[in-house]
């Protein structure tokens, strides 16, 4: 059968658009992504930045993660906080700190955070949107303390404070409420987890435990779960035990696994392994 | 008119409905009936209280839990009560729980084409003093059980009240007592742990659950409260 | 009664002087000209009986129908104008039902008599299916429900009145006082229906066969007796 030659159009390929938007018409839905319906938060204060974030995940209406990290490495001396589709937040600060920890290989200097919030912001803005990391940027550089936000178009802020995710009004609330200059390190962690907190409980898309960060020009400290504010408060008595023969067993049949493969000696006195060795010659 | 990206006209659109979400169980012995809700009531991401009861004691032998959207299950609650005082003036008597199930049943499909946005339990003890609940849809389909769950954590409670419960089919013949095995205590244990649980993990059940007991003694309630996050 | 007759007597809601209404009495009257009903309440059951008046050779027994089923547990005797029985009836019917409907349970037999009140009482008012008249016609109701084994009585005044054993109709006067000599507390459902049998016996002008009388027991369902069941009565007698 003659085939008939289609010849290539030049130029953009917009088959797949016309096919997401077909299947929007059928009414099939893209799959479901975890989003992070999260409180982040930020903070300058004396000495340098603190960071602060929930650690609720969510799929929907159901909570998927409850203890998940939500402070990202970027650099040594440069973390993030991630709200949106956990993916890309994950993925984005990844690509980024690698690109970083390049850059320090080839200049030998320290990372600074507006390299990151340019990084970051470049590859958003080219996504137009489609990747949804919200970001709050913090680290201490050459230059100083710095704090940013990053939305997911790529528009950024620099802020003395700052706050993302579906929590963000709440802990805005605390920060317009009490935040003041010159905080010390106390204080400033305490302002984060207040921020958080308020996040936690009045933001359903937040929830469990307060995760801080707080970096300095001489290094950074993880407060991994620096408040734990949400026990469970029962627990039934009897637990839950299923005694042996619970589920029963219908039928049961036992197949020998050497019956089913062959096993060979693969020790290298086998002498299979000879085309391996060859990157060992000189 | 502007045309949408599917050439039809697209207008702006608004809901009469919403969903305020919280969750509730009942669990029907051979001479009690425990009947429990979260107090949470939120929308969207937002809690508007920490502390809404979702259960109506209807008489002292009937309590109904609602989830799904407040104003309509105030307003069921309100056109039942009506219901009631009604039927004991007429009657002089008080409803028993299955003629209020019945009644139940009538008045959300007298509403089919427009419904109570409302996902019921009615639970209590029958003319014999048996524990019952009736579980329904919006629309007054409904079935009695010897236990039940409805609103947002139904998809995480259920199979765990099916795993630990299991009380017979009412279809089955020759009939079987619909009611679970469990003591009134070891129900109260299981349904504790039951909203904790749910609330772990259900971001609409939370702050504290109602716990209502009916039993030939009479009637009590029990606040546990829970996670707030 | 004639004496006292006067113009108040035209309007089927005005009052006499007298605080009368005449066509209430009236229609309370025409009871006195039907055929006779009894009923008997006993602790096992109740038992309507009622006496069919066949008026000529030709007529067919079985046309006639003064014991009526109003739902599985509720039965009613009349005696009067019996075509005016029927809207009763038909009405009580659909009360009935309508509550098994929206409640999954049978009604009370106190339920279902007042609402027959309430009807019987609407005479007069506006409307396509109200009465212009009283309705002519009083009830035996006898029923079983939660409380257990029960008989009313209605009158065309929307009047009901709890009793163990009753009589209406032209015997009645009769009738009612042989019961009450002979009721007691302690009857069975078989002593009841001798009791209701014999006592219509007294009254009727007619030896008692199987064709002219219809018996009826509530105990706990509605049940109309056969020929047979009501020769067996008889034969009791």
């Amino acid at each position: 059968m003659a085939a008939v030659m289609v010849e290539e159009a030049a130029g953009f390929s917009f088959d797949l658009c016309r096919r997401n938007a077909s299947l929007d018409k059928l009414g099939i839905k893209p799959p479901n992504v975890r989003k992070t319906g999260t409180t982040i938060v930020g903070v300058v204060y004396k000495d340098g930045v603190v960071l602060g974030a929930d650690t609720r995940a969510t799929e929907g209406d159901i909570v998927c993660d409850k203890n998940c990290e939500k402070i990202h490495y970027i650099a040594p001396n440069i973390w993030c906080c991630g709200a949106g589709t956990a993916a890309d937040t994950e993925n984005v600060t990844g690509m980024i700190s690698s690109t970083l920890e390049l850059h320090r290989y080839s200049t030998g200097r320290r990372s600074r955070v507006v390299t990151a919030l340019t990084l970051l912001k470049e590859h958003l803005f080219k996504y137009q949107g489609h990747v949804s990391a919200a970001l709050v940027l913090g680290g201490v550089d050459n230059t100083g303390p710095h704090l940013h936000t990053v939305y997911p178009h790529g528009s950024t802020d620099t802020l003395p404070y700052a706050t993302m995710g579906s929590g963000s009004l709440a802990a805005m609330a605390v920060f317009e409420a009490k935040y003041k200059e010159n905080l010390t390190r106390e204080e400033a962690i305490d302002l984060v987890a207040s921020a958080i907190k308020a996040g936690i409980f009045n933001d359903l898309g937040s929830g469990s435990n307060v995760d801080v960060c707080v970096i300095t020009k001489d290094g950074k400290e993880m407060l991994r779960n620096f408040e734990t504010p949400n026990p469970r408060t029962y627990n039934r008595s009897k637990g839950y035990v299923f005694p042996r023969g619970h589920t029963p067993v219908l039928s049961s049949s036992v197949k020998k696994l050497g019956d089913l493969v062959t096993v060979e000696d693969a020790s290298p006195a086998a002498g299979e392994l000879e085309a391996m060795e060859v990157d060992q010659k000189p | 008119m502007d045309k949408g990206p599917h050439g039809h006209v697209e207008r702006p659109s608004w809901s009469p409905y919403d969903n305020n979400g919280g969750t509730a169980v009942a669990v029907a012995g051979e001479d009690y009936c425990v009947i429990a809700a979260d107090t949470r009531m939120s929308t969207g991401f937002s809690i508007l209280t920490r502390d809404h009861t979702k259960l109506f004691k209807v008489s002292d032998k009937c309590v109904l839990a609602s989830a799904g959207f407040q104003a309509d299950a105030k307003t069921l609650q309100k056109t039942l009560d009506a219901r009631h005082q009604q039927y004991q003036h007429k009657h002089n008597k008080e409803i028993s729980c299955p003629a209020m199930a019945q009644l139940l049943s009538n008045t959300l499909y007298y509403k089919r084409f427009f419904p109570y946005y409302t996902f019921n339990l009615l639970g209590g003890l029958d003319n014999e003093g048996k524990g019952c609940v009736y579980t329904y849809d919006a629309i007054g389909s409904y079935e009695r059980t010897g236990y039940s769950c409805q609103g947002s954590g139904q998809q995480l409670v259920m199979p765990v009240l099916d795993n630990q419960l299991k009380s017979a089919s009412p279809l089955v013949l020759p009939a079987v007592s619909s009611a679970t095995p469990l003591s009134e205590a070891e129900a109260m244990d299981l349904i504790k742990d039951t909203f904790a649980s749910a609330g772990e993990r259900d971001i609409y059940t939370g702050d504290a659950v109602e716990i209502i007991i009916i039993n030939r003694k009479g009637i009590r309630k029990e606040v546990l409260p829970l996670k707030k996050d | 009664m004639f004496l006292t007759r006067s113009e108040y007597d035209r309007g089927v809601n005005t009052f006499s002087p007298e605080g009368r209404l005449f066509q209430v009495e009236y229609a309370i009257e025409a009871i006195k000209l039907g055929s006779t009903a009894v009923g008997v309440a006993t602790k096992e059951g109740v038992i309507l009986a009622v006496e069919k008046r066949i008026t000529s050779p030709l007529l067919e027994p079985r046309s006639i129908e003064k014991v009526m089923e109003i739902d599985e547990h509720i039965g009613c005797a009349m005696s009067g104008l019996t075509a005016d029985a029927r809207t009763l009836i038909d009405h009580a019917r659909a009360e009935t039902q309508s509550h098994r409907f929206t409640y999954n349970e049978p009604m009370t037999v106190e339920s279902c008599t007042q609402s027959l009140c309430d009807l019987a009482l609407r005479f007069g008012e506006d409307g396509e299916d109200s009465m212009s008249r009283p309705f002519g016609v009083a009830l035996l109701i006898a029923g079983w429900d939660e409380s257990g084994p029960c008989l009313y009585h209605t009158d065309p005044s929307g009047t009901f009145v709890k009793y163990e054993a009753k009589a209406i109709g032209s015997g009645s006067e009769g009738a009612q006082s042989s019961l009450q000599e002979h009721y007691n507390k302690d009857l069975t459902l078989k002593e009841g229906e001798t009791l209701a049998l014999s006592t219509l016996k007294q009254v009727m002008e007619e030896k008692v066969t199987a064709t002219n009388v219809d018996i009826a027991i509530v105990a706990p369902k509605f049940h109309l007796l056969t020929d047979e069941e009501i020769q067996e009565v008889i034969d009791r007698l």
